[in-house]
């Protein structure tokens, strides 16, 4: 009967080749999680800063939580994408990071990675765009095989989450 | 060598370095130049060669100091380089020697002159040849020099040094290599040796002169040293003790050591560099100042070319020594002495430090030749040649051959011959060389081991990269534009899942074809005749129905019986029950009967229509000589038994006969006793009435006798009485019920009976279709029919595809069979990534060229699990209503025609044709339906995370039950072999470990999830009331959506928050599942069905909210423009007109910055006019029977004292007293608004549902005082207000508006006891003054502060429409739009309940009014329309935009916005032939609506169609304010008229300048089908509801006033109730229009002493409660008085489909004193 109260922003992306961003972004929850309120997914807009070398975002995440377990504390994934001067968007990297499970102000920088493909995909994507994503995006946040894949690194989204815990003292759960 | 090319590098520099200095640092060299030109003894050109002496000088200082570097460096360098330095030196003594010896024998000159370039040997040859005679005078030139140098050079010491070590030298490497030169340099050319001779001895005198060069360095190299940096010694610094002592001897100081090495250092680098020079110095006889130029000058290129050729002569050479040289090198023996050689070098070298100038670099190669032979001294190339074994094996060794002993060797790899020997010799070598080791690389059969064979015996797998698990996999994508919306199944075009769907197109059936012959006509119905018939056949109704008679009657006869037997042993209860089951068996024998004939009628009359047709077809076929079809009907006779028919005919007429009587004499017998009772009665009277009769004669003889008076008063009662009896109605003598008339029962019988039942003796009829008949062959028909055979045959069908409106593919073109079927049988895959939204066929049929669409049908998306596999075709009928001429031998469609040859019968066939399709989703190879996943949550992006993932998918509670699950697995399609699912699988595994079939295991486990580590339960967490709220208040439910303030703990929750959700959940779950025994059964479909529309645009509405476009994120205001900017400052200038204050534009507020309780509704009431007066004023004289307070009070008395209440949410706010019917009040009211929940978003507001009422009362002041005395010094006075009209706005109208402002009517009733209408009571009638004048009012409301108004929702949405049309209409649109500034209402496209776009034209079609409407005027229709309770758009879909329903939707629904009433009315006008149109506009207060306009006789009216009103176009009252557009079935038309305004507008519509219509001659109409019903088929209102219902709102009411006035008692006056009563169903018959003044009188004429109020209302019936508040907002109740009583009449009138009239008529009235 704990509640999870996640009231934050993904305030921005930093460190990717290009800018023109969006990020897509979900929450995954063990079963014992139910959503009171809010939108468990959504997207934010493109942003192309001119003079910047980050994108903001500034897109709000509200969600509440009730839990009856502790099992599968929420985390937030990420698809980071870029919208090139044609509009077309590529996948630009995966990440996910926990909500923390301490109350108060956090800033979170959640490292991003996409999987580099083969050396033709590669060259195919330097030329055309593009590029390979994971047929199952659940991997994004399920460690078990993450591990197999070849990625490059891509750069980092920023959040600021706040987060308001309740009852769990009643359950004997210190945060 | 890396030490050598650092120094390499450095040399680089310092050379330069040095050579600057040299220049610089010698000025005593310069000084002595022009000495040595002096000295120079050469005859010519002595100064040229100053200079060029110069530049020898210090191209020979540096050779020297090279020469020196090379003779310091030699001991430490490889001994071979000292081994050649050294043969150098000697060879260069011999040919010193020779050449001495040739220039006196020989006065040759060999060297070639030019030296520019290098010559190769050939050329050199002749050159030097040639240039002999000039060389000599050179030669002798250049030994002058050399002379003079020696004697300048003379004076250091150390020159002297030299020679011996030279000398010395001589001795040992003279007798090696004489030997070998011998034969070489012996033929090869004398030239060359002179050459080589001469160039030696040039180059000793060079070397004497660098030697003197070099002493005059020493001197210089203090100053050098000074320059120089120490810290350039490098580890040649360490080899100072070595190479220095010699010089530390010699130099003595310390610092000087360093200096001497550093200069070593320095000249050997030097050499390094020039010893390539010396090289080449060879060929070149040049004189010594141009050799001397050129060497300066080119220098690197010189040096590059000459070691080019310098390998090339090394190879040749080679290959000439090769056999001979070679062999005697490694034979001889010279090599082991060698370094013998070598040591007496080392130590010479020492010395050579030590006296330098001695060491002369002479004994340089001088020949390339030598030198080559000397590199092949120095290398070892190993031949290829082979070596005998016992070399290789070693001599101590005896050589064996395992091979030829009988070992396996096995076969060793393959490798050159060449090669191994090559690789053995340089093996021997070593071992020459004595490292024995090497041995051990020959085998003992002396060839090189080698293994047997390299290769692996077994063949093992190279190291592979590992697979991919699958769940890795990557998926390139290229880089797409995504379109972000629902449209596409994974929200791209190129969409992850394979999705198809089969459709399969059979063929196509003309059940009717313009092409079809009469025959064929009559065929067709004769075969539909004939389906029917069969059918009938099967079911056998009839035979059906006999026996159930059969069966009834005699069960009822065996109650019968048992009732008669046992009649004393029943008690009265049973006898009763039985008497009842008797009557039940009655009536169902009756019912059956009835049923019976029924369908022996239907049956007859079919044998009948089949004969006739089939006569028909044959008398067809007669009459044009041919068989057109197939179609053969065979009748087969059964003859019956003529007597046995008769009798069982006879019986069963009997045993009806019987029946009838006996039900008749029931009845008679019932009759019958209530006959007799009447008579009895009718024959009392007569008889009292006779007596009466009598006595009044009596009494009459009596008083004519002048009786006493005594008895009299008896009398008088008595005849009082008798009076009476006698002015009693006579009674009518009862009828006598009338016997059984057994002939006319008979004969009605027997007449049913011939009618529907064979007669006895006609034979039973059997039929039998067969298509047998021959037809006749083409040639033979007439000419006609011959071209319509050819016409069927060029007539092409085929079919189009249509998926989501888009053409995705069509059959081939076939043509017509003769029998008009057309058969694909084929199957159209289609694979789609868009939803599927519709999937449609088109027939098209096309002679010729071009083709005709004949008809779109639609097909049903097909279900998920209909598949391929399993789908069956299906029929689809289809008819087009496109008219076909009939020529030759065809009917045509839609044509008149008649059969055979009598002109009597008209016909009209319409094309029409089965389909026969199948449309079904496909299957893939594994048996897996190619279905998209589930619409729910289509267009988010982890949609398909969950499919991958199952558990995910149904979350933990579906684990939990694994009942739950397995449903959930078999409804999921879930591959059970997908090894994703394996946990699943083995969850669900049932006994036995069948995974076919997956159920549950029958047992339960512990802690499937770990369970005791939940804090609580699912089912606690579901019930948590707190958490319930939060999340329906997210989900936008209704009444939780604006639910402010969930409070932080359950306890607080208040308990009764659900109540009324759940009931509310709980009436839907009702509605939905069963259609209740409700009284208001019919309202209750209504209920549910507008519930059914409601919750499915709500959800297709939602969905479309929740898609946010660009404008919906970004908010820009537009910019202002030029012509804007304009206006504005046009404004400035403007003249001001204070008197006419300009309203101001208030800035809108949003709704988050308002708190609430700030927001008011302004109410500016400004006048009213033609308000009713009080009868009494108006009609003083006129009649008596008037309340009269004229006599007492007649200066006081006023008409009307009117004034306007305003009511709102509750709050009542008036206005002050006007006087008179036209009084101006200029009022400003303010009431006080609030939102529901406080939530002031546009999403809320538009769906609160209260409206502002603006009441007219008339305040009447009753003097109220008891005591006439007191009247001098007391008013006791109450004031009563009376309603006189009412106003409703919704409180939407004015939220959309944002203000409403103008003259508005005020609805009163038709009847106003005690009021007139002034203008109806002055002066007569025609002067022109509408007689039904109305109370106006006007008004300006506004909200303060303004409120933002909800944004439209996106109008345009997804459509059926052609696209070209849309096109062109949104051109039209705009095109007309931006002429007029204040926008006119244009209407192209509206959004029906499907939220689909649809053309408005479409909405239009004649429909069917009601039957009992049928020849009645157009205003009933009107009344009718208007009756039908007006809601508008927003309270029924809240938060949506105006959704157009078609007419049957809007009556099923019972209730809709102005555009339903006004399309009904229009398409019940089109229906009666009045033509109509429907007006787009603007009208107060509705705002933007829709009016109809009709035209009768030239004569336009405009119709309100909510209130059933009609006004002239002229007519300035008409709310319609101006006119955008009107619209009918086939066109719109905008008007384009300067004004908009009704009044001022042209009507007729052809006249291009006032109307522009969209489809004109340019624009074709593409012939827009009505999506209307084609008729409307209208439901009868129950009667007994309608009295119920009447009976129910008066019990309300009644009750309802009391509660209001529950201080004061209320009396109900029922007489006047009902004289009230009487004239409303009058009034409802008017119309409720006219006032009938009759029933006024009446009233009058009844209460005349009674001062009655009251008026009737009118509205139409959605509920009670409406009623109820209507009456309440009156304030008929408001007399707070004892005295008053009320009357009260309620009237319900019912017109068909429940649309009800309800009228109530309410009345106070108050008893004159």
């Amino acid at each position: 009967m704990a509640e999870v109260h996640i009231i934050g922003q993904i305030y921005g992306a930093t460190g990717f080749p290009e800018h023109s961003l969006f990020c897509k972004w979900g929450i995954h929850t063990g079963g014992a999680w139910k959503i009171l309120a809010g939108e468990r997914e959504g997207q934010s807009q493109v942003d192309n800063p001119v003079n910047h070398e980050a994108a903001f975002f500034a897109h709000p995440i509200d969600i509440h939580f009730a839990t009856k377990g502790l099992q599968g504390w929420p985390k937030l994934h990420f698809q980071v994408w870029h919208q090139d001067s044609f509009g077309r968007n590529e996948l630009y990297g995966y990440g996910f990071c926990h909500v923390p499970t301490s109350p108060g102000q956090h800033t979170i920088e959640c490292p991003t990675w996409r999987p580099s493909g083969t050396y033709r995909e590669q060259v195919t994507q330097s030329f055309l765009g593009g590029g390979p994503q994971l047929k199952n995006p659940d991997l994004i946040y399920s460690s078990a095989l993450r591990c197999k894949l070849t990625t490059v690194a891509m750069g980092t989204v920023h959040l600021k989450l706040g987060v308001i815990l309740r009852n769990f003292d009643k359950f004997g759960i210190e945060c | 060598m890396t030490s050598n090319a650092r120094r390499k590098r450095k040399d680089e520099r310092l050379v330069q370095s040095e050579d600057e200095e040299e220049g610089i640092s010698n000025p005593s060299m310069e000084g002595d130049l022009p000495e040595m030109t002096g000295t120079d003894s050469s005859p010519e050109m002595e100064a040229a060669e100053a200079d060029a002496l110069v530049k020898t000088l210090k191209t020979k200082r540096r050779k020297k100091k090279k020469e020196l570097a090379d003779e310091v460096i030699s001991p430490k360098d490889d001994l071979a380089r000292q081994l050649k330095e050294a043969k150098r030196k000697s060879q260069q003594k011999i040919e010193d020697a020779e050449r001495e010896e040739m220039e006196e024998s020989a006065p040759m000159s060999v060297v070639a002159d030019d030296g520019t370039l290098p010559m190769p040997e050939e050329e050199e040859r002749e050159s030097v040849l040639e240039e002999a005679e000039g060389e000599e005078v050179r030669r002798l030139r250049k030994k002058k020099e050399e002379t003079e140098e020696t004697l300048i050079e003379g004076p250091p010491g150390e020159e002297e040094e030299t020679p011996p070590p030279r000398e010395e030298e001589e001795p040992p490497a003279k007798p090696p290599s004489p030997v070998p030169k011998e034969p070489s340099d012996e033929m090869p050319s004398k030239s060359l040796s002179i050459k080589e001779k001469m160039r030696m001895r040039m180059e000793k005198a060079k070397e004497e002169a660098l030697s003197e060069v070099k002493e005059e360095e020493k001197e210089s190299r203090k100053e050098r040293r000074l320059q120089r940096d120490k810290k350039q010694t490098t580890r040649f610094d360490e080899t100072k003790p070595y190479i220095g002592s010699p010089h530390a001897s010699f130099e003595i100081d310390e610092n000087e050591l360093d200096r001497i090495t550093e200069e070593k250092r320095l000249q050997r680098l030097e050499r390094r560099k020039k010893m390539p020079a010396k090289g080449r110095e060879g060929f070149q006889m040049p004189t010594a100042e141009e050799a001397f130029d050129f060497f300066t000058r080119e220098w690197k290129d010189e040096e590059k070319e000459e070691v080019e050729e310098g390998v090339e002569k090394a190879e040749t050479e080679k290959a000439e020594k090769k056999e001979g040289e070679e062999a005697a090198e490694q034979e001889g023996a010279p090599k082991p002495d060698k370094p013998e050689d070598e040591q007496p070098l080392i130590t010479q070298d020492d010395e050579m430090v030590s006296d330098l100038p001695t060491m002369m670099c002479a004994a340089y190669t001088p020949d390339i030749n030598e030198q080559i032979k000397k590199e092949g001294e120095i290398y070892f190339v190993p031949s290829a040649a082979e070596i005998p074994a016992t070399q290789k094996v070693g001599a101590d060794f005896e050589v064996r051959r395992l091979e030829d002993e009988g070992f396996y060797v096995g076969k060793r790899p393959s490798a050159g011959s060449r090669n191994q020997n090559r690789m053995e010799h340089r093996l021997l070598k070593e071992i020459e060389k004595g490292r024995e080791s090497s041995r051990a690389w020959f085998g003992e059969d002396g060839s090189l081991l080698a293994l047997p064979d390299p290769l692996r015996s077994l063949p093992s797998r190279p190291p592979m990269p590992e697979e991919v698990e699958p769940v890795l996999k990557l998926d390139y994508k290229k880089a797409v534009i995504r379109e972000f919306d629902s449209r596409y199944i994974d929200g791209t075009t190129e969409g992850i899942g394979h999705y198809q769907l089969d459709v399969d197109l059979n063929q196509v059936f003309f059940t009717h074809h313009h092409l079809y012959s009469k025959e064929h006509a009559l065929a067709q119905k004769l075969t539909s005749l004939y389906e029917q018939y069969v059918i009938r056949e099967r079911k056998n109704m009839t035979a059906y129905l006999g026996e159930k008679l059969k069966a009834l009657k005699n069960s009822a006869l065996h109650l019968q019986d048992h009732i008669a037997a046992h009649k004393s042993e029943y008690n009265l209860t049973d006898r009763s029950n039985y008497d009842r089951r008797l009557q039940d068996y009655r009536a169902e024998i009756i019912q059956t009967r009835q049923q019976r004939d029924r369908e022996e009628k239907t049956d007859r009359t079919l044998l009948r229509h089949i004969l006739a047709t089939w006569k028909a077809i044959k008398k067809e076929r007669e009459l044009q000589t041919f068989t057109n079809t197939p179609v053969k009907l065979q009748i087969r006779k059964e003859d019956g038994n003529k007597v046995e028919d008769e009798r069982v005919w006879k019986q069963e007429v009997l045993a009806e006969i019987e029946e009838l009587r006996d039900e008749h004499e029931r009845e008679y017998r019932r009759n019958m006793l209530t006959y007799e009772e009447e008579m009895k009665r009718y024959q009392n009277q007569i008889q009292a009435k006779a007596e009466a009769q009598k006595r009044v004669d009596k009494r009459r003889k009596k008083i004519g006798s002048k009786q006493s008076i005594r008895s009299g008063a008896e009398d008088d009662e008595q005849h009082e009485k008798d009076l009476e009896l006698l002015s009693e109605a006579d009674l009518t003598p009862p009828d006598e019920p009338s016997h059984f008339d057994d002939a006319t029962v008979r004969e009605s019988v027997e007449k049913k009976a011939r009618e529907n039942r064979r007669r006895p003796g006609e034979p039973k009829l059997h039929l039998e279709l067969s298509n047998t008949a021959t037809i006749t062959p083409t040639q033979n028909c007439n000419l006609d029919e011959q071209r319509r055979r050819a016409d069927v045959s060029k007539c092409m069908i085929f079919v189009k595809i249509l998926f989501n409106n888009k053409e995705v593919s069509r059959t081939n073109m076939k043509p017509l069979s003769q029998d008009f079927k057309v058969s694909y049988g084929q199957i159209y895959s289609m694979k789609i990534v868009q939803w599927p939204e519709s999937i449609a066929f088109q027939v098209h049929e096309s002679i010729g060229l071009g083709s005709t669409l004949v008809a779109e049908l639609c097909a049903p998306i097909p279900d998920t699990s209909v598949t391929s596999v399993s789908v069956q075709l299906e029929d689809l009928e289809f008819s087009s209503d496109r008219k076909e001429k009939l020529n030759r031998a065809a009917v045509g469609s839609g044509m008149p025609f008649t059969y055979g040859s009598d002109n009597s019968q008209l016909e009209i066939l319409m094309t029409t044709g089965i389909l026969t399709y199948s449309v079904a989703w496909a299957v893939d190879e594994h048996g897996q339906a190619l279905v998209p996943p589930a619409l729910v949550n289509a267009n988010t992006m982890f949609t398909h995370m969950k499919k991958m993932d199952p558990l995910a998918a149904i979350g933990a509670a579906g684990v939990m039950d694994l009942k739950k699950l397995a449903d959930w697995f078999a409804s999921s399609h879930l591959d059970p072999n997908d090894p994703s699912n394996a946990d699943i699988v083995y969850l669900l595994r049932g006994k036995g470990g069948d995974t076919s079939h997956l159920t549950p295991a029958e047992y339960f486990r512990l802690e499937q999830l770990m369970v005791e580590f939940d804090f609580v339960t699912q089912q606690e967490l579901e019930e948590n009331k707190r958490f319930r709220l939060i999340q329906l208040r997210d989900e936008e439910v209704q009444e939780f959506k604006n639910y402010k303030m969930v409070p932080a703990h359950e306890r607080e929750v208040p308990r009764d928050v659900f109540t009324e959700y759940e009931r509310k959940k709980r009436e839907e779950q009702r509605l939905k599942s069963e259609g209740d025994h409700d009284i208001e059964t019919q309202r209750m479909a209504v209920k549910r069905y507008r519930q059914k529309i409601r919750d499915q645009v709500m959800r297709r509405f939602r969905r479309q909210a929740h898609m946010k476009n660009w404008e919906d994120m970004v908010k820009e205001d537009m910019v202002p423009n030029i012509a804007l900017l304009g206006t504005s400052l046009m404004k400035v200038f403007a003249r001001r007109t204070p008197l006419k204050p300009q309203r101001k534009k208030q800035k809108k507020v949003v709704a988050q910055s308002i708190k609430g309780d700030e927001v008011r509704i302004i109410v500016n009431i400004s006048r009213a006019q033609n308000v009713p007066v009080r009868l009494s004023a108006a009609m003083q004289a006129g009649s008596g029977a008037v309340t009269s307070r004229q006599d007492t009070r007649p200066l006081e008395q006023t008409m009307v004292r009117p004034f306007v209440e305003v009511m709102f949410q509750h709050h009542c706010i008036r206005t002050s007293v006007g006087d008179g019917s036209n009084p101006s009040f200029n009022e400003e009211l303010e009431v006080p608004f609030r939102a529901p929940f406080d939530d002031y978003s546009p999403g809320n507001l538009q769906t609160v549902p209260d409206a502002v009422f603006l009441n007219i009362f008339d305040e009447v002041v009753v003097d109220i005082q008891e005591d006439d005395r007191e009247r001098g010094r007391m008013v006791h006075q109450r004031i009563e207000k009376k309603w006189l009209g009412s106003l409703k706005i919704p409180f939407t109208t004015i939220y959309f508006n944002g203000k409403i402002d103008g003259t508005f009517r005020v609805n009163a009733p038709p009847v106003l006891l005690g009021y007139v209408y002034e203008g109806l009571s002055h002066g007569p009638d025609d002067i022109g003054i509408n007689k039904d004048l109305k109370t106006l009012l006007g008004l300006f409301i506004s909200i303060q502060p303004p409120l933002t108004q909800p944004e439209p929702v996106k109008e345009r949405f997804s459509t059926n429409e052609d696209e070209a049309t849309m096109v062109q209409a949104d051109q039209w649109k705009e095109q007309i739009s931006s002429r007029f500034t204040p926008k006119r209402e244009l209407k192209t496209f509206v959004t029906d309940v499907n939220f689909k776009s649809v053309f408005i034209t479409r909405y239009f079609r004649p429909i069917n009014p009601p039957d009992e409407f049928t020849g009645k005027g157009p205003e009933l229709v009107a009344r009718y329309v208007s009756l039908i309770p007006f809601v508008p758009d927003a309270a029924i879909f809240p938060g949506l935009c105006d959704i157009w329903n078609t007419c049957d939707q809007f009556l099923a629904m019972l209730s809709g916005d102005e555009e339903e009433h006004a399309i009904l009315l229009v398409n019940y006008f089109l229906h009666m032939g009045i033509k109509a149109w429907l007006i787009c506009g603007n009208a107060i207060p509705e705002g933007p609506t829709a009016y109809v306009l009709t035209e009768e006789a030239n004569v336009h009216y405009i119709w309100n169609p909510s209130s059933g009103e009609r006004f002239r176009t002229n007519d300035a009252t008409c709310p319609l304010r101006s006119i955008g557009c009107i619209v009918n079935n086939e066109n719109i038309w905008a008007n384009i008229q300067p004004y908009d305004k009704p009044d001022q507008m042209m009507y007729s519509l052809t006249e291009t300048s006032c109307w522009e219509p969209l489809f004109n001659n340019s624009r074709r109409n593409p012939g827009l089908q009505s999506i209307q019903p084609e008729r409307l088929y209208y439901l009868q209102t129950d009667k007994d509801f309608v009295t119920e219902l009447q009976e129910k709102i008066q019990h309300v009411l009644k009750n309802k006033v009391m509660d209001w006035r529950s201080r004061y008692i209320t009396r109900w006056n029922r007489h006047c109730s009902q004289i009230m009563r009487k004239t409303l169903p009058l009034l409802e018959e008017s119309l409720g229009k006219s006032v009938d003044q009759d029933h006024i009188k009446e009233l009058e004429a009844s209460f005349s002493s009674y001062k009655v109020s009251g008026f009737p209302i009118n509205m139409p019936f959605t509920e009670v409660d409406p009623i109820v508040e209507t009456v309440y907002a009156t304030g008929v109740h408001g007399h707070e008085s004892n005295e008053i009583e009320f009357a009260l009449a309620v009237y319900v009138h019912p017109y068909p489909n429940s649309v009800l009239s309800v009228w109530v008529y309410v009345a106070s009235l108050m008893k004159n004193r």
